[in-house]
């Protein structure tokens, strides 16, 4: 109905100033990288890729990129493994008798990192996990399991139990019912839940500042030193690397989305 | 679950490895955090009498609120217009729409504070073209104080205050709209006495979610406000790093847990939790 | 109520187009004062969306909307002043019955007492005065109905828009509600436009139907008109049951005209005025099967078709047979149950037998 129901000019004009507010700043970033200067700034006289190039020849740098990959990747297989088979237990034995475990999954989105950090910091140093790789993946692991338990349990909501009461009716035991039915229908969500996952841990900043200090330089942790220390040219050209590659692995999550809806 | 009966004891296996590890990775931890409030420098409430007695404590808790209040209504504010653009789109425009939101809400946090640096410092690219454009004589101080801290966490919280009310503006039938204009309402009557009331839990639950999300806010304050305006996140953190006083630390830390659970024990009796933390919760 | 209070609604050519598509085409229609008048047709025929540009919400592409000859197309629908009872009744959740039905004078500014007094006698209007504090949803459906219906009319509308109003309750509940909506048209006077795809609802409510089709008004009429004497094929078709019989026009006869079909000669009578068509011509006859009789005996008719009984049905009030015939093809006819001279059995050779006047030339629709 083309006459029925508009926004005013008023709530039109908020929303726009608000997309702007919203992308803008983050797009400013790119320009900035681009100088020709040495300091942080628009271009001059032209455009110039030498920051860029400060950063994928600089040992630190792509030393912390690929220390956070690798804390990434192992943390998100963490968060994977015990958010997917929590979030099916949960789903099977029936909301009310797993409320508490819910809760107990969601608590890492809902209490600060920092009061966790600090926590972290003196328990880690009994274990001696401190400025350890397993360390900070059993912290960023931990505190990834929610994202996959919310995605993984949106994407359980939709399957019908009785396919698992048939599976396990013709005889398919427990694993077999998971492996043959419950896990193709819910890969989906589940790869959803590991990109969130794993975005988690690659930005994750608070717990790191904490339990890691010179063994462990996750690249947050550098921009951090950068922005406090430096502030320079550089440091914008990570940036949009960082912009760029988080938007490949949303966008990898929009395709899988659509191609799951396709079926 | 009917027919096959009660699920055996396999599936509560399944829990078993994220119960572990939350128990003993997660919970414990903090727990830790809220003992030791309670027993260093010694055992007692002594820490706790802070509140009460500190100048300092209670200034780091006045500005916490303070911004956190602001940084929730304005969020809502600016939210609520993109949602309610979003809701009454047409469908290609939403989609551009919601990536204007999703894609920041992605986007690393630290990246976006750097953005905001480099914007408003005071040789920032905001103050460099306003002082050419003659607007100003002087740099305006745009950051590395309240204001600054303000305008980096509002661009964090508008995208988590949309999504929520995105999904209760979706709820609404779109009949409704055309049936009080039908009756009679002008569009700015059928705004307020329609969509808005209709809006509210989405608008509550984006509130709630905005301001307990701000009140442990870490790094965009710590960024933004330069070490001058303190919020408790950083005011925590050194307590423990810089001044060794876990007491303290951990005091705060407990109040700021504290805070945060009775600011959803009391809003859980208005909105369904479920429209804050989603589908899963 | 001897003076109808009501407006006059014209529509002249009206058209919308989405995109490519023709939604309505060319509409040209007349609602009298105080008429209720009902737009038919099969879903998609484009019904809600002539009643949305009526209301407002739909700018049509081209034509015009009057209201007692004054054009309204540009007006927006807050300011037409239309009652309007939405598919599915559109009344708003978070008020109770009361709030909802004085939301119309609310907007409109009425002061409290007034407000307060309308909204009462509206609610007595349609007998919900019992239940003006609860919400919607703990109202069942016929009384939600009620409360769109007292909501539409409490500002005392210029004209009432009902989008098919009935549909979404039971059988019984809705024979009920049809009974209602005709005598609160009838106490309130006003001008009704409903829209409706159900055809019983149509012919008992309406003083006019107007009948749609791939977005062209195809006829209109009063009720009874209508259904004995479609123009198209489509609305015998859709407005009732009907047998059709194709055939050559063989001549002129006595007050009409004879036609041949696959061989057998059926005398057809034509209203006075109406001219037979040409000799040679093709023409299709529309036959109501309430109209055939099984013929007993020495019972005679002036149309006469022998055949045997393919299928038949009971249905309480009479049955329903379906007769093989030898020239004619299958036909359809319903005999009330008392008049039915033998106990029907399928093979049973009968013979059926109808007026000349039964049967009627309509055209076959533009593809
Ligand atoms: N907003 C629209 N955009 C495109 N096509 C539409 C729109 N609204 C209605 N139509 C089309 O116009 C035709 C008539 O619709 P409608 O008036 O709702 O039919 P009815 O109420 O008789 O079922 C339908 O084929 C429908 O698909
Ligand atoms: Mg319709």
């Amino acid at each position: 109905m083309d006459g029925a129901y508009r926004s005013g000019p008023a709530g039109r004009f908020l929303a726009w100033s608000t997309a702007l507010y919203l992308v803008l700043p983050i797009l400013i970033v790119l320009p900035v990288a681009l100088t020709d200067q040495r300091f942080l700034s628009l271009p001059y006289e032209r455009i110039s890729l030498q920051h860029f190039r400060t950063v994928l020849t600089s040992p630190e740098w792509l030393g912390s990129i690929w220390q956070s990959f690798t804390i990434a990747l192992a943390s998100t297989a963490l968060s994977v493994v015990a958010g997917t088979l929590c979030a099916i237990g949960c789903w099977r034995i029936s909301r009310r008798a797993t409320e508490m475990v819910r809760v107990l999954m969601l608590l890492p989105l809902i209490i600060p990192s920092i009061v966790y950090a600090i926590g972290l910091y003196r328990y880690f140093g009994a274990l001696d996990l401190l400025d350890r790789f397993l360390g900070v993946v059993i912290a960023h692991g931990v505190t990834g399991i929610p994202y996959v338990v919310i995605t993984v349990s949106t994407a359980l909501a939709a399957f019908d139990p009785r396919l698992e009461q048939a599976a396990r009716g013709m005889g398919a035991s427990l694993s077999q019912t998971l492996r043959w039915v419950i896990l193709p229908r819910i890969a989906p969500g589940i790869f959803s839940g590991a990109i969130f996952a794993f975005i988690h841990s690659w930005d994750e900043l608070v717990m790191v500042l904490f339990i890691a200090s010179r063994d462990v330089f996750t690249l947050p942790r550098r921009i951090w030193d950068g922005i406090n220390e430096n502030l320079d040219p550089a440091m914008a050209a990570v940036a949009v690397l960082l912009i760029l590659f988080t938007l490949l692995l949303l966008m990898a999550d929009l395709a899988l989305r659509r191609r799951s809806q396709g079926r | 679950m009917s027919g096959a009966g009660r699920p055996g004891a396999g599936w509560w296996l399944l829990l078993l490895p994220a119960l572990v590890l939350v128990v003993v990775f997660y919970v414990a931890p903090i727990a830790q955090v809220l003992t030791i409030s309670v027993t260093e420098p010694e055992p007692g409430l002594g820490n706790y009498e802070r509140l009460f007695t500190s100048p300092a404590v209670q200034r780091v808790i006045l500005t916490t609120l303070r911004i956190c209040i602001i940084t929730t209504a304005i969020a809502l504010l600016l939210g609520y217009a993109i949602a309610y653009a979003i809701t009454l789109a047409s469908p290609r425009a939403r989609g551009w729409w919601i990536l204007a939101v999703l894609v920041p809400l992605w986007i690393s946090v630290l990246v976006r504070a750097f953005a905001w640096v480099t914007l408003l410092r005071r040789q920032g690219l905001v103050n460099n073209t306003l002082l050419e454009l003659g607007v100003i004589a002087e740099p305006l101080p745009l950051v590395w104080n309240e204001f600054g801290i303000i305008v980096g966490m509002v661009h964090y919280m508008v995208p988590f205050a949309v999504l929520p009310m995105l999904a209760s503006m979706r709820e609404i039938d779109p009949r409704l709209l055309a049936a009080a204009r039908g009756l009679g309402a002008s569009r700015g009557e059928v705004f307020r006495r329609v969509f808005l009331p209709l809006s509210m839990p989405g608008v509550i639950a984006a509130g709630v979610l905005v301001f307990i999300f701000s009140l442990g806010f870490y790094i965009t304050p710590a960024i933004l406000g330069g070490g001058k305006t303190l919020m408790v996140a950083e005011w925590i953190g050194l307590q423990i790093l810089d001044l060794v006083r876990w007491g303290l630390g951990t005091m705060m830390a407990t109040m700021l847990v504290v805070a945060i659970l009775l600011t959803l024990a009391v809003f859980s009796r208005i909105v369904d939790l479920r429209r804050i933390f989603g589908a899963g919760g | 109520m001897s003076e109808p209070k009501g407006h006059a609604l014209a529509l002249l050519s009206l058209t919308k187009k989405y995109g490519d598509f023709v939604a309505v085409a060319d509409v040209t229609l007349d609602v009298g004062r105080g008429e209720f008048l009902t737009l038919l047709g099969p879903s998609g025929s484009g019904k809600t969306t002539i009643l949305m540009a009526v209301a407002g919400f739909v700018a049509p592409t081209a034509g015009a909307i009057l209201l007692d000859g004054r054009d309204i197309t540009p007006l927006p629908p807050e300011k037409r002043d239309f009652g309007m009872v939405f598919q599915g009744y559109a009344l708003f959740p978070h008020m109770t019955v009361a709030e909802n039905v004085a939301f119309p004078l609310r907007v409109r500014r009425l002061p409290r007492a007034e407000r307060d007094a309308r909204v009462r006698a509206a609610l007595d209007l349609v007998q919900l005065e019992a239940f003006a504090d609860r919400l919607p949803r703990q109202l069942s459906g016929g009384q939600q109905q009620r409360v769109a219906l007292a909501r539409a009319l409490v500002f005392d509308p210029a004209l009432l828009l009902l989008d098919e109003p009935l549909s979404a309750l039971d059988k019984k509940l809705r024979a009920e509600l049809q009974e209602e909506l005709k005598a609160l048209h009838r106490r309130v006077g006003r001008t009704f436009v409903n829209v409706t795809h159900d055809q019983e609802e149509a012919l008992s409510l309406s003083d006019r139907i107007a009948i749609l089709n791939h977005g062209r008004l195809v006829q209109a009429g009063a009720p009874g008109a209508l259904y004995e004497r479609p123009r198209t094929r489509f609305v015998a078709d859709f407005l009732g049951k009907s047998n059709f019989l194709e055939g050559t026009v063989w001549g002129p006869a006595p007050g009409g005209f004879a036609l041949d079909v696959g061989g057998a000669r059926l005398a057809v009578r034509l209203p006075d005025g109406e001219s037979p068509p040409a000799e040679g011509a093709r023409s299709l006859l529309s036959l109501r099967p309430e109209k055939v009789a099984l013929l007993s005996g020495e019972e005679s008719a002036e149309n006469i078709a022998e055949g045997r009984i393919l299928a038949f049905a009971y249905h309480g009030t009479g049955f329903a047979l379906r007769v093989e015939t030898a020239h004619l093809g299958e036909i359809r006819a319903i005999l009330p149950a008392w008049k039915a001279p033998i106990a029907p059995a399928e093979g049973l050779a009968v013979r059926l037998g109808w007026a000349a006047d039964a049967a009627v030339p309509v055209q076959e629709d533009a593809a």
